[in-house]
């Protein structure tokens, strides 16, 4: 798979849609990671900033899928060349994804902030983020490395943030069983919390992708999993 | 050691007719075995003189199949496929080592005569090569001399038939009695094919057909042989990795005159198991 290819243009190509894959997914952990700081300070401007900037990480996968459209058609992929730039489209969709879930978690702390609530109440959404984001990093570092390893740990981790999403659930709900003034906030920290916990479900599509790309088969076992909040009523 | 037409065949190798159905110990990646095989090769040598050209390949051909054969320049798919249906007789300096079975029977017995057994076992050209004679006596050709036709009007059948099948009934129906070098480079083709297909073979060969035809003509050939498909096996040469994957069944790789891989068109071209094959299809320097 390392070898290079005897029309170096081709490498180029791959090379070239490699390195979009990897702006993307840096840009979309650092705009996750400016939605989590600013749950804190509800800076307006940061999370304006993200709001708006969303579409970059749309323009970029659209340029990703295109170029992997391009090399398609020009170039005829196999092998692992092929699931190389197929498994590029689907990251990149996974990415722009990513970039979703923190516009909407900006606009629903402005949501909070513009309550009049002067501080989000104290819910551990944090330790959740910072799980969220190092599943990120894994996730990178399992696609720039091609490490199958890294990929399956991350992919089993999963479960963890599966279990810290239900503890923030039952904390949230409780606060708003406690408050019904902080019922709208509630809410709104209930889809943060969501959101959140998806990012690591799409983190482990991408641990597979990267399986996918690198032993040419899925991975075939059922991932662990534990969120047990959509079973609950309360 | 026997020489039989220039062929100088094993004592050994003849006489061990069950090897030609036996399993093998071989380095090929991939089943070399398939259920309904046609034809069966066994631990294939071929030397030109001192030089090893096929190194120990075992390989079935089934029923009703298209085989692609893939590798390199001088990887030895060609010699392999002329070696189907006895085509490296005409070398002097060629040495065949094993055992090939066409149902069966080991087709370099000493029993068997070629000329039959090259109407069973066809074999189309890279470049197409019509007789100086009319369209009709093209595929007349090879039902007259193997006396396949009862009367003029059982041959005018056979030969209407063949060129149906072969796509070129339509172009040429009103002109059978002009040349068939007259033909365009692809109605050549399918022209040669007819005349391949007249006298009802069992397996027919095929050395890169389509590398001096149009992307058209090229289409129509792939057609036909996806529906010849139907009723022959198809063994094919082609330096056309798209061909390959577009017609063929199961694909088998060749470098340096070794069988590295075998497998099923869609697991070669998308999850090959040898890194070599890897390389060779993803046009990287192996």
């Amino acid at each position: 798979m390392e070898n290079s290819h005897i029309v170096s243009a081709f490498d180029d190509d791959l090379n070239n849609l490699n390195m979009r894959i990897e702006q993307l997914g840096n840009l979309a952990k650092e705009r996750f990671v400016m939605a989590l700081d600013a749950i804190a300070t509800q800076d307006e401007k940061i999370l304006d900033q993200i709001i708006k900037g969303d579409k970059e990480l749309d323009v970029l996968e659209a340029e990703i899928i295109q170029n992997a459209f391009e090399i398609i058609a020009l170039r005829s992929p196999r092998a692992s060349d092929l699931r190389r730039v197929v498994v590029a489209s689907k990251i990149a969709s996974i990415f722009e994804r990513v970039g979703d879930f923190s516009k909407n978690i900006a606009r629903r702390t402005k949501a909070m902030a513009a309550s009049g609530h002067e501080t989000i109440p104290d819910v551990n959404i944090g330790r959740m983020g910072h799980m969220a984001e190092g599943m990120m990093n894994d996730a990178m570092e399992a696609y720039h490395n091609l490490d199958t390893k890294v990929a399956i740990d991350l992919r089993n981790s999963d479960v963890e943030l599966d279990h810290m999403h239900t503890a923030f659930y039952n904390e949230v709900i409780a606060m708003m069983t406690d408050n019904s003034k902080m019922v709208g906030s509630g809410v709104h920290l209930l889809f943060l919390g969501k959101n959140i916990e998806r990012i690591g479900d799409y983190m482990t599509g991408i641990a597979e992708e990267i399986y996918f790309l690198v032993e040419g088969v899925q991975l075939d076992d059922e991932r662990p999993k534990a969120d047990k909040s959509s079973s609950k009523l309360s | 050691m026997q020489k039989y037409l220039g062929i100088h065949i094993s004592n050994e190798e003849i006489e061990s007719d069950t090897m030609s159905k036996a399993e093998v110990h071989t380095d090929t990646v991939g089943d070399i075995y398939v259920d309904d095989a046609r034809m069966t090769a066994r631990k294939v040598d071929v030397f030109y003189g001192d030089k090893k050209a096929i190194d120990d390949v075992s390989l079935d051909i089934a029923s009703k199949e298209v085989v692609s054969l893939i590798g390199p320049s001088g990887c030895g798919k060609s010699t392999f496929l002329r070696c189907l249906n006895r085509m490296n007789d005409t070398i002097d300096s060629c040495r065949v080592m094993g055992t090939i079975a066409l149902d069966g029977q080991n087709i370099y017995d000493p029993s068997i005569d070629v000329v039959p057994l090259r109407a069973r076992v066809g074999m189309v050209f890279q470049k197409p090569n019509p007789f100086p004679k009319s369209i009709y006596d093209n595929v007349a050709y090879g039902p007259r001399i193997h006396g396949l036709a009862a009367d003029k009007a059982h041959l005018d059948a056979i030969v209407e038939e063949a060129l149906q099948r072969a796509g070129l009934w339509a172009e040429v129906h009103d002109r059978l009695t002009q040349s068939g070098t007259g033909l365009s480079g692809g109605q050549q083709q399918r022209l040669c094919i007819a005349r391949a297909i007249a006298v009802s073979p069992e397996v027919i060969l095929m050395d890169e057909p389509c590398s001096a035809l149009d992307p058209i003509a090229t289409a129509k050939i792939e057609e036909l042989i996806n529906e010849l498909s139907a009723e022959y096996s198809i063994v094919i040469v082609t330096h056309s990795m798209q061909q390959a994957a577009r017609i063929s069944q199961r694909t088998a790789y060749f470098h340096l005159g070794k069988l590295i891989e075998v497998g099923q068109t869609k697991d070669v071209f998308t999850n090959p198991l040898n890194q070599q094959t890897e390389a060779y299809i993803s046009g990287k320097i192996g």
